[in-house]
């Protein structure tokens, strides 16, 4: 099993899991707060190709939460704004 | 870095990895460049680990071979996990740019597959909305059940196996909507005795949900989402339709998750990129244009491009399976006759044509619409916004409403919105072809571009 952190939480998984996944697995199903509505969003397309589902990790925003694989220690936070 | 192949394959899915096991056979060096963690593309998308199951992989075994055979290749190299963002022709060589460097040919094949059609609708950017492909993806790559309520809509026979693999990893499928009218297959009955393994496919899956008590409800169609207080999906509006999917009677359902698809879009930004002759079929859906051996046609003749699956036309695993050995065979200019599995290709394609005039996308979607409902999820444009540019504007095609509104613009360049704004302004196909054009495939930072020399 691998650790990261979402909003601080820690969060425990299978290695090779995603960053979507894992959450899903766990609860937790809003990865970012819109740019303009500051409107909720989640797992749409679950493949990479709408965008949807961006998280910010290590600091880094815009990561595609369904196409990043969890690593040990990644730091994993929802995303504000596009 | 810069590596330079004989051969290159695009896409880690049934006919990429069918292209680059026959070209590799055939004597090439070939270097097949995937997105995913792992081969298998969408179809065979799996755990990686040594037990996966029967009821959410279908043809598995099959798969699985195929898989071990490409990474025991010792002529193939497999790039994964190398996102695309740039492809273009510089001096007679097609150069891809991606995350891992650069890979270079004159020996290209395209087999970038196809993701979920969605149609807009009230709510439909609620979190617990999503494509039949991201559940789907969820439960066959990482096991993960998205919801324990779950209404599957839209229309074509992958909603079939996307509800038989929920419900038999234990989420209660509350809803399985089909928008098509039941005896639809009626008038298409002929190609169905045609491919009696694919009608008994089906068969196994309306069986299987039988015992789930999951029955289809045709005619019906989730017209509006609703959130609870925590944002998230709490409950969906579901119509009766008539033939052209106007609304007649509504009726509310509570779940947690509406996996709603349309059928499928090709993938063509990369075939565009490279000036790739694209067509445009009766229902909207842009393919790449192949001839006999599935080689595309461009202007450089030093170059030989071509494309397989369902790049060239939504058909689905077994064509694209076919589509990649042939590919893979005409680019390494194989003597091995082709009559067989060209006479296969032909049966299956007549298959996936009856498919699209089984489930036809009715235009009466556009009546579910509010002036509220969310068109371009990236930019947050609604319906209004768009119908304003019409008025106020005059805005009479897709490309001005895209400039006055930002629809399409933002991080998913249009892959989502870009055919619903081609079906709302009635685009002709050779604007639908010069929306599917994208210069910069994926988004990259000024960073990542300069690390390659190009700033």
């Amino acid at each position: 099993m691998i650790t990261f952190t979402f909003e601080g939480e820690p969060i425990s998984v299978e290695p090779g899991t995603s960053v979507a996944a894992a959450l899903l697995s766990h609860g937790e199903r809003i990865t970012r707060l819109t740019r303009i509505n500051s409107a909720p969003r989640s797992i749409f397309c679950g493949i990479g190709v709408c965008f949807d589902c961006l998280v910010e990790v290590d600091g880094e925003p815009n990561q595609r939460s369904c196409i990043t694989t969890v690593k040990e220690g990644m730091v994993v936070k929802v995303q504000h704004g596009s | 870095m810069e590596v330079r192949f004989q051969v290159i394959v695009l896409g880690g899915g049934p006919a990429g990895l069918n292209a680059a096991k026959y070209a590799a056979n055939a004597g090439y060096e070939v270097g097949l460049i995937d997105a995913g963690s792992r081969l298998g593309g969408q179809y065979w998308r799996h755990t990686g680990c040594e037990e996966f199951d029967q009821s959410v992989h279908h043809n598995f075994d099959q798969g699985s071979l195929l898989m071990d055979a490409v990474l025991a290749n010792p002529r193939i190299t497999v790039h994964s996990e190398t996102n695309i963002w740039s492809a273009s022709i510089i001096n007679d060589e097609v150069v891809i740019r991606t995350n891992n460097g650069a890979f270079i040919t004159q020996r290209l094949i395209l087999a970038t597959g196809a993701y979920d059609r969605s149609l807009p609708f009230p709510g439909w950017d609620i979190p617990g909305v999503m494509t039949p492909g991201a559940a789907q993806s969820l439960l066959k790559g990482h096991g993960v059940l998205v919801g324990k309520r779950i209404v599957v809509a839209g229309t074509g026979p992958f909603l079939l196996p996307v509800a038989t693999g929920l419900s038999s990893h234990g989420a209660s499928v509350v809803g399985l909507l089909e928008a098509s009218g039941k005896y639809s297959w009626a008038k298409n009955s002929l190609e169905l005795l045609r491919n009696p393994a694919k009608a008994l496919e089906g068969v196994g899956y309306l069986l299987a949900l039988r015992t789930k008590k999951v029955e289809t409800r045709y005619r019906q169609a989730i017209i509006a989402a609703h959130a609870g207080a925590n944002g998230s999906l709490e409950s969906v509006t579901i119509a009766n339709l008539d033939s052209e999917w106007k609304i007649r009677s509504t009726y509310k359902l509570s779940c947690d998750v509406a996996a709603v698809g349309w059928g499928f879009t090709a993938d063509t930004a990369i075939a565009s990129s490279l000036g790739l002759a694209l067509d445009v079929d009766a229902s909207g859906s842009v393919s790449v244009v192949v001839d006999e051996n599935q080689r595309a046609r461009q202007s450089n003749e030093a170059i030989a491009i071509y494309a397989a699956g369902e790049l060239t036309g939504i058909g689905g695993s077994d064509l694209a399976l076919v589509e990649g050995a042939i590919a893979g065979l005409a680019i390494a200019g194989s003597t091995q006759d082709l009559k067989t599995l060209k006479k296969r290709r032909k049966k299956l394609r007549s298959f996936a044509q009856a498919l699209t005039k089984v489930y036809p996308v009715a235009s009466g979607w556009k009546s579910w619409l509010s002036a509220d409902t969310t068109i371009c999820r990236c930019e947050e444009i609604s319906y209004s916004d768009i119908n304003e540019a019409r008025e106020e504007f005059d805005a009479s095609d897709a490309r001005t409403i895209k400039l006055l509104t930002r629809c399409g613009m933002g991080l998913c360049q249009g892959r989502i919105c870009g055919r619903t704004i081609a079906d709302l302004m009635n685009s002709t196909p050779q604007e639908r072809i010069n929306s599917a054009s994208r210069p910069i495939l994926s988004p990259i930072t000024l960073g990542e571009v300069a690390q390659e020399g190009l700033l």
